[in-house]
């Protein structure tokens, strides 16, 4: 039992992993939930564990697509190394983003994400010999994956492309629930919980939020990288303030309490934009809706609502049991 | 007790603390000496928490310098003082309120030392000096009834208390207890002086304190300050019968217990 | 006639719609101490509502004074339904809120109008040209510099000289002081949002015959907005107005120079400034 409650998240995760081929004739749409759920995962590290709200995690989800499309078009990096090095990206550019931003608090914290947001969106759209500017990085390959030169897997078809992100995310999900259950993990709930007492005894906040966000940015660049190699393009519209925008909203409607409220965040966006943008273009407002309903009434998002049910439903069933007994 | 002879631990020249036009501290010297309970009253509004935020390094000095166990710290922010062993409480409780109690004092201990923090694999729990370290404090504290509860709901002395207990976690060198008392009833008031009692067997302690009753009984030196100054210091029964003491709380009745 | 003298005019001209646009948020700071993210979204009604009149025939004129207040009027039940809910809550509340009406308003503009753009006619009596020995210079951009220049004046009269504009000041320093004094304070912050939205709006109303109306001028006004009231100084009319004709003059000149570096500069001087002194020139924080 307690095996099931110290990684409930990693099995619902597996879960969600084996459904989604269940229920989807879409490979790409099913590998898109795992990959904006890496992303979410990113950034609630940084605002459900650390309390740091980011509108920055377009810089790292753009930066690993781009840093994935360069190297692939360009190096003859194979794909593991590539993907590699743009997790590696994502973090250094997030550390370097990271050091500035936290010299401030609240809302200029918030601000200073936003500002850098938006440098990296025009630094982008300036430099096209390295991003493409408008149109992006093109015709990015995804050459069959080579298991220690013994084998050959492809990656040609959107499910074979699947699997290998499948893999990888319920990897990174579990590692991701070692390090929030560690004593890093529980040292940034402090920092989130009481930054002034962390510090009062003994914990220099900088460093760790610092290292919270070369997390983020790994994970995020992960994600952003996943996404140039499924659409085969690295736009400039995942550097742009939406994306940021986007990422931070599936976060909060997840929910930030804990890791797996992020897939649900991430899967819930991705499932109603493809379901609903095409019964209604303007379903954006549907979510600023559910955005103004969570900031009002689910501050734990979806799954405050989904553990809330849950309560009912077993206290429902203890009541029922208690007058059956009396 | 307190010797010519004795090395400070604590030594505090001619620190000034501006906030913007607003002087709150306007050159204050202060030597604590080992093994002693130091005391800092005041009215409200003499700089008492000011000169604790310098001394433990909450917020920097704009001039002057402060000493302790021999090294410089002047220029050391709270997380680095805690490693010189300085440790505090606060005026207004801080505590990580939603968290439980035990892994409040579980924080405390493992922020004297931060780098095993840096540990992202491993849960807490598998070094038993540290378990073994919070539960000896729930017990100076008698809070063991109450370690798993959320620091929130604990009654307001517990609170206090716990208050307490985060300083003694670091096992530090001198304590620095602001106003450890405050707004606490007659029964927990008790509690909270035999602790303090019993802190000063093994720490240096340094108290601000507006209850008397405490102040007088357990303090080896007492220091008044007023309007960002020292005004006068000495043993606690110089300072009870001193003119400029008596003159400067005119008007504040100080009574035990207050807030 | 000098093309920089033509810029540097053409960046007062933007830099005093730019202090229209974010003197409304910095006020809403420096009182109701959150970011309205909006903000953009008021500019855009400000804009689509003028559009929509004078689609109908109605009077530019006419419309200059009523859109303002109108979207104003929005904003007060905005603030009244929903973000009164939320000031005892984290700050990231604040934010989400207003991010999420943001795109309820975004999203409702294209219902109305279509996603593409549309133009607005200058109005008659402002087109043409103005000269003055070699100064050549669009009448109606003129226009646009006078009379915000006329606006702040009595903004800043408002602010500095009425009792609304004393509660305001004087709740930014302390909100709880202000209801103990007996001045309903939410009374206060609802029509100090709407003051803010009506004066975004009013920038929206003046941009539009300038540079048109299309949906995603919201995202582009909040992002200026934000450089504007971080240089300048949250919370201080002299700061937007600073801050607005710096980033509009050096914006303008600029745009001749290195167009892309443009927008990128106005970036890293809203980062720099919130670096090296956050408070922006002219503000207290």
């Amino acid at each position: 039992m307690r095996a099931l409650r110290e990684h409930g998240g990693l099995l619902l995760a597996a879960a969600v992993a084996l459904l989604l081929p269940a229920t989807l004739s879409s490979g790409t749409l099913a590998t898109e939930v795992l990959v904006y759920s890496l992303a979410v995962l990113g950034c609630n590290l940084l605002l459900g564990y650390t309390g740091l709200l980011s509108f920055g995690q377009g810089i790292f989800f753009g930066m690993g697509s781009y840093a994935v499309g360069i190297l692939m078009t360009r190096s003859g990096l194979p794909l593991p190394a590539a993907v590699l090095a743009s997790m590696a990206t994502g973090a250094l550019v997030a550390a370097a983003v990271g050091w500035f931003a936290i010299r401030q608090r609240g809302t200029y914290f918030v601000m200073l994400t936003l500002a850098f947001a938006q440098l990296f969106y025009f630094l982008a759209y300036s430099l096209p010999q390295w991003t493409g500017g408008d149109n992006g990085l093109l015709d990015i390959p995804r050459p069959p994956l080579s298991l220690f030169g013994l084998a050959e897997l492809p990656l040609d078809t959107p499910w074979r492309f699947y699997a290998l992100v499948a893999v990888c995310f319920l990897a990174v999900f579990w590692l991701l629930e070692r390090v929030t259950a560690s004593v890093f993990g529980r040292t940034l709930l402090a920092i989130r919980e009481n930054e002034a007492r962390a510090r009062a005894v003994g914990y220099d906040t900088r460093l760790f939020k610092l290292a919270a966000f070369a997390l983020s940015g790994a994970v995020t660049a992960l994600a952003g990288a996943f996404h140039a190699l499924m659409t085969g393009i690295a736009p400039l519209s995942n550097i742009e303030y939406h994306a940021s925008e986007m990422i931070l909203v599936m976060t909060v409607i997840g929910g930030t309490g804990n890791l797996f409220a992020s897939v649900l965040g991430a899967a819930f966006y991705v499932l109603a934009s493809d379901w609903l943008s095409t019964l209604w273009p303007r379903w954006l407002m549907l979510l600023g809706l559910l955005l103004v309903a969570v900031s009002l009434y689910m501050h734990q998002g979806l799954w405050g609502l989904v553990q809330r049910g849950w309560r009912l439903a077993v206290r429902g069933r203890a009541g029922a049991a208690a007058r059956e007994q009396a | 007790m307190s010797t010519a002879a004795n090395e400070p631990i604590l030594h505090a020249q001619g620190v000034v603390k501006r906030y913007g036009r607003f002087t709150a501290l306007a050159g204050v010297d202060l030597r604590v000496v080992p093994g002693t309970v130091h005391s800092v009253i005041g009215p409200n509004g003499a700089g008492k928490t000011t000169l604790f935020h310098t001394l433990t390094g909450t917020v920097p000095v704009s001039e002057g310098r402060i000493v302790f166990a021999g090294h410089d710290v002047t220029r050391e922010p709270d997380h680095v003082r805690v490693r010189r062993g300085i440790a505090r409480s606060f005026q207004v409780t801080s505590l990580f309120a939603n968290l439980p109690v035990r892994e409040n004092l579980r924080l405390a201990v493992q922020g004297a030392h931060p780098q095993g923090a840096f540990d992202m694999w491993h849960a807490p729990g598998r070094q038993p000096a540290i378990s073994e370290l919070v539960d000896a404090i729930l017990e100076r504290l008698a809070l063991q009834a109450r370690a798993g509860v959320a620091a929130a709901a604990l009654s307001h002395g517990q609170q206090r208390r716990l208050e307490v207990g985060m300083a003694i976690a670091a096992r530090p060198k001198a304590i620095f207890l602001d106003e450890p008392t405050s707004g606490m009833g007659v029964d927990d008031l008790d509690a909270m002086k035999s602790l303090i009692r019993g802190l000063a067997e093994d720490h240096t302690v340094v108290l601000i304190e507006h209850n008397m009753g405490i102040v007088m009984d357990i303090s080896d030196t007492v220091t008044v300050m007023q309007q960002g100054r020292v005004l006068v210091e000495g043993p606690p029964a110089a300072i009870r019968d001193d003119e400029r003491v008596r003159a400067a709380y005119l008007g504040n009745m100080i009574t035990g217990g207050r807030q | 006639m000098n093309v920089y003298l033509l810029q540097v005019v053409n960046g007062v001209g933007i830099g005093m719609l730019y202090f229209l646009l974010a003197v409304g948020l910095s006020i809403i700071f420096g009182l109701l101490r959150f970011v309205n993210f909006a903000h953009g979204a008021f500019y855009l009604l400000g804009a689509y509502f003028c559009y929509q009149a004078v689609q109908w025939g109605m009077n530019f004129w006419l419309a200059l004074v009523v859109v303002p207040p109108l979207v104003g009027a929005l904003a007060w039940l905005a603030e009244r339904l929903l973000l009164r809910r939320v000031y005892d809550q984290p700050h990231e509340f604040h934010i989400l809120i207003t991010v999420g009406l943001a795109l309820v308003l975004q999203e409702a503009v294209i219902l109305a109008w279509g996603p593409l753009g549309s133009n607005v006619a200058t109005p008659e009596s402002l087109q043409g040209v103005v000269m003055w020995g070699s100064f050549i210079y669009p009448k109606y951009r003129l226009f646009v510099i006078a009379f915000t220049a006329v606006f702040a004046v009595l903004l800043w009269w408002l602010l500095e000289g009425t009792r609304l504009g004393s509660a305001v000041r004087a709740g930014s320093e302390s909100a709880e002081m202000v209801t103990l004094l007996g001045i309903n304070v939410f009374r206060v912050f609802g029509l100090v949002f709407a003051l803010g939205a009506g004066t975004a709006a009013l920038a929206g109303v003046l941009a539009a015959p300038i540079r048109g109306v299309e949906p995603f001028m919201a995202l582009e006004a909040l992002g200026v907005a934000f450089v504007i009231v971080v240089v300048g100084g949250m919370g201080s009319f002299g700061g937007a107005l600073a801050g607005g004709l710096l980033i509009g003059i050096v914006q303008s000149v600029m745009s001749t120079l290195w167009p892309e570096g443009a927008r990128l500069m106005i970036y890293v001087a809203m980062a720099a400034v919130l670096l090296l002194r956050p408070h922006g020139l002219l503000g207290r924080g």
